[in-house]
């Protein structure tokens, strides 16, 4: 099993290399593909997803861009250089969308399973003192400070993981893949138009349904639009 | 009447009825326009009513567009009649009329085809007479029940410059209620207008002429966009105002209870308001600068300050004062010639309701491009001041920069990219691609949806639940010394059973007696709560506890107490016979430990 792995990320790694020279080379379209068969294959990390996104952009598909380096933010939260092409990417978008919320951002800081790592270490060591403490009852008042310490950080990191597993899972966002994609009242080809969104909009998923993905655009208005012409990322 | 005849008599008055009815909408066929009114004064409205009559439309008709005139549709309302015989029917279209300047109008004839029906209504003339404003002496006689002035700050202004006008609405002292105000003209040509909005908590009154009036102060943000003589107003606005009832009869008592007031439509209009608009000097004008108009201060940090070549520094500008923040951009710095920099992003926040004091943040991300870069050259930012008509440019320090090359693994260079930002403009574009893979992450279900996770945050509660568990029991027995005693004995006695067996195999008589009678003493003695070495055969038929053991159990400690007494001087014994004492023994003590203590 080792060895398929090894062999499998060698290919990945051959792949990659590959894709980069068609993007060094202008081929931004066959590039994009490029690392679009790559991550269909099941491979998956923020520097794939980061290429992937520049060169969606540069082959003109911002909303795929916007995608792409949403899913590499959520490998790699603190990528100082995914934030910077990612705001600016954003800035190339004209239109409403929905942005995170300042909260939404501190929680963006750490992805979900390094909330889940640290929250389970604060967990097993405040037990660990507690255990202590039970066996050891001398040392109670050596560890009361920090066993009230790692009690209250554990509660609070639990509290902050809870949110963004809440956020992660009950929340959602569509990034609009397509150019003037119009939001019909229902979700039927001939249903009315309530609004139309540019490539690249971010909306807030309200449902999905047979195709269809009912969005809100922000400003208190929502629609559906086709499953097709928008990628759903988890998370608000 | 036979049910035959009763059905052919319905269906004849049914077939009655349509006919009539069609007949009835056929031949009354028209379609009339009229107003309630033909003249009212601007900021007034009149209600324009489309009548067809014995024809349904399938739809409002359109109106012409007529300059001046505006029509909002409100809705139609329809009427059936059959008297006589004669059935009629009507539908009517109703539109507020309201005007944007006044003059003489004319709403010309609409002509409608319905059905194949070719209908027309006739012109209507519509009158909109002028509002002035009420001259100083009708105010200060105290007869206008309300009334509007307009003030503004300065009559000179810079344009660009912006400056907060002041409608204020003035309600006599006996005007109960106020209500429907509406602002139904406000010419700001040469300005850009925000949102009117009522100041809050500045409502005063005052004493003017020989009546108190209530002032409702509303702000209106302007700010000049052209140049030259330009004119505020005059601004015209409708409202409803309840005055007291001026029907006096009845009780005086119950008068004051139900007086409900009467209400009166009031059309005000203020003074037009003349402001000479200034261009903005071209002497002394900086080169960068971008148009910002007001007073200004600059703060700006930059982070991280040692980076290696082609990292993100990210440099943040706030620009904090008065004047309009929505127009104040980051002018480009020519000194950032070694750095890519990206589009700033924004943000502003409003210390007044207007938007016209507060901070704007710009937030830029810049990276160097070689290593040879040891600062971020300083920022510059120039703005006009209107209060003393000077350009003023803000600088801020450069700060220090340590850049380290990028080592083995340089940035890629990107033919498009070099083609899209040549070196000698300011680089506008996305950070390259990254060379390296870097680790493959699997993609997985996040741990937290992961059952082996959850489950594994289990241990570490059971392992404290056994702790507290066998704490609870430590303290316990720590705490009771009979349990301990209880304990101890039970050991003893295991332990002594076994070196029994082991003195019966070896037919070693004499110690297996001596342990035989301790261990009976240390185990009635535990039972019994008093010393091991006060233990002896008559304790047997003494003791309370033991009154309630077993008959048969009392017969066996009584034997094996005979059996260590007839030892001392009895011969030695043989192993079968020792072993059969280890066991009655074994057996004697489990049923020992059964009595209550």
């Amino acid at each position: 099993m080792l060895v398929a792995a090894n062999v499998f990320a060698a290919e990945v790694s051959a792949d990659f290399s590959a894709a980069n020279k068609l993007y060094a080379e202008g081929k931004f379209a066959d590039a994009a593909s490029a690392y679009e068969k790559i991550l269909q294959s099941g491979a998956q990390s923020p520097a794939l997803l980061f290429n992937d996104a520049n060169a969606e952009f540069k082959a003109g598909h911002l909303g795929k861009a916007i995608a792409a380096y949403r899913r590499a933010a959520q490998l790699s939260p603190r990528d100082a250089e995914l934030r910077a092409n990612l705001a600016f990417v954003r800035n190339q978008m004209a239109g409403a969308t929905v942005r995170e919320r300042f909260w939404q951002n501190w929680l963006g800081t750490l992805t979900l399973n390094e909330g889940a790592m640290l929250t389970a270490v604060l967990f097993w060591l405040t037990a660990a003192l507690l255990i202590a403490r039970q066996i050891r009852p001398a040392l109670v008042p050596k560890l009361k400070s920090v066993t009230r310490l790692l009690v209250v950080l554990t509660f609070f990191s639990g509290a902050v993981l809870a949110v963004q597993a809440a956020n992660h899972f009950l929340s959602a966002t569509a990034v609009v893949t397509a150019d003037n994609v119009t939001a019909r009242s229902g979700p039927f080809d001939d249903a009315q138009t309530v609004f139309t969104v540019r490539d690249g909009a971010e909306l807030s998923v309200l449902d999905q349904r047979d195709g269809w993905v009912q969005v809100a655009n922000g400003t208190g208005k929502s629609g559906w639009l086709p499953a097709k012409l928008v990628e759903v990322l988890p998370g608000a | 009447m036979s049910a035959i005849k009763m059905r052919f008599t319905l269906k004849t008055l049914a077939v009655l009825w349509f006919v009539a009815l069609f007949t009835g909408a056929v031949l009354a066929a028209s379609f009339t326009a009229s107003l309630d009114r033909d003249t009212f004064t601007l900021g007034e409205q009149a209600t324009l009513s489309l009548k067809f009559d014995g024809v349904q439309p399938q739809d409002a008709p359109g109106l012409p567009n007529i300059a001046g005139l505006q029509f909002q549709y409100v809705g139609p309302s329809s009427s059936f009649s059959f008297i006589n015989g004669q059935t009629s029917s009507s539908i009517t279209y109703n539109y507020i009329v309201t005007a944007q300047h006044d003059g003489e109008f004319t709403i010309p004839g609409m002509r409608a085809d319905i059905s194949g029906q070719q209908l027309a209504s006739a012109p209507l003339k519509l009158t909109v007479t002028k509002v002035d404003a009420p001259s100083a002496a009708a105010v200060n006689s105290g007869n206008e029940v309300a009334f509007l002035k307009f003030i503004f700050p300065k009559s000179k202004i810079y344009v660009g410059e912006p400056a907060v006008g002041r409608l204020e609405l003035y309600l006599r002292d006996d005007v109960q209620n106020l209500s429907n105000f509406q602002l139904t003209s406000s010419p700001t040509d040469g300005f850009s207008a925000g949102k009117t909005a009522e100041l809050q908590n500045q409502r005063r009154r005052v004493q003017v002429g020989n009546r108190v009036y209530t002032v409702i102060p509303l702000a209106m943000p302007l700010t000049a966009v052209r140049t030259g003589a330009l004119t505020l107003g005059p601004f015209t606005a409708s409202a409803v105002v309840v005055l007291p009832s001026q029907n006096q009869n009845g009780d005086p008592f119950f008068r004051q209870f139900f007086n409900q007031g009467e209400q009166q439509q009031v059309t005000l209009a203020t003074d037009p308001f003349n402001v000479n608009s200034l261009p903005l000097p071209e002497q002394n004008r900086p080169a960068n600068y971008t148009g910002a108009v007001g007073n200004f201060t600059m703060n700006a940090t930059a982070g991280p300050t040692t980076v290696t070549v082609g990292d993100p520094i990210t440099v943040r500008v706030q620009i904090s004062g008065r004047g309009a923040l929505d127009t104040v951009t980051l002018p480009p710095q020519d000194a950032w010639n070694n750095f890519k920099t990206f589009p700033p992003t924004t943000k502003q926040e409003n210390s007044d309701q207007f938007g016209y004091q507060g901070t704007k943040t710009f937030e830029q991300i810049i990276s160097p491009q070689n290593a040879d870069v040891h600062e971020l050259p300083e920022l510059t930012f120039s703005f006009f001041n209107p209060d003393d008509g000077q350009y003023h440019t803000l600088t801020q320090a450069a700060v220090p920069l340590v850049v380290k090359a990028a080592g083995t693994s340089p940035m890629p260079t990107l033919a498009a990219t070099k083609t899209a930002t040549p070196e000698n403009q300011t680089p506008q574009d996305i950070l390259p691609i990254k060379e390296n893979l870097g680790v493959l992450i699997p993609n997985n279900v996040p741990l937290v949806a992961q059952p082996v996770f959850l489950a594994a945050q289990a241990v570490p509660v059971l392992a404290f639940f056994a702790a507290f568990i066998w704490r609870k029991r430590t303290d316990n027995l720590a705490n009771n010394p009979r349990l301990r005693r209880q304990r101890t004995v039970a050991q003893l006695v295991r332990d002594g059973v076994n070196d029994l067996k082991k003195f019966a195999a070896e037919n070693k008589s004499d110690e297996f007696f001596a342990l035989l009678f301790r261990l009976l003493q240390e185990q009635l003695g535990e039972r019994l709560d008093c010393p091991a070495t006060a233990i002896t055969e008559n304790v047997i038929d003494e003791h309370a506890i033991l009154r309630r053991a077993p008959k048969a159990l009392l017969d066996s400690l009584r034997e094996l107490f005979q059996l260590c007494n007839q030892a001392r001087y009895a011969p030695v014994r043989g192993a079968g016979e020792l072993n059969s004492v280890a066991i009655k023994f074994e057996k004697a003590t489990a049923e020992l430990q059964e009595v209550k203590a």
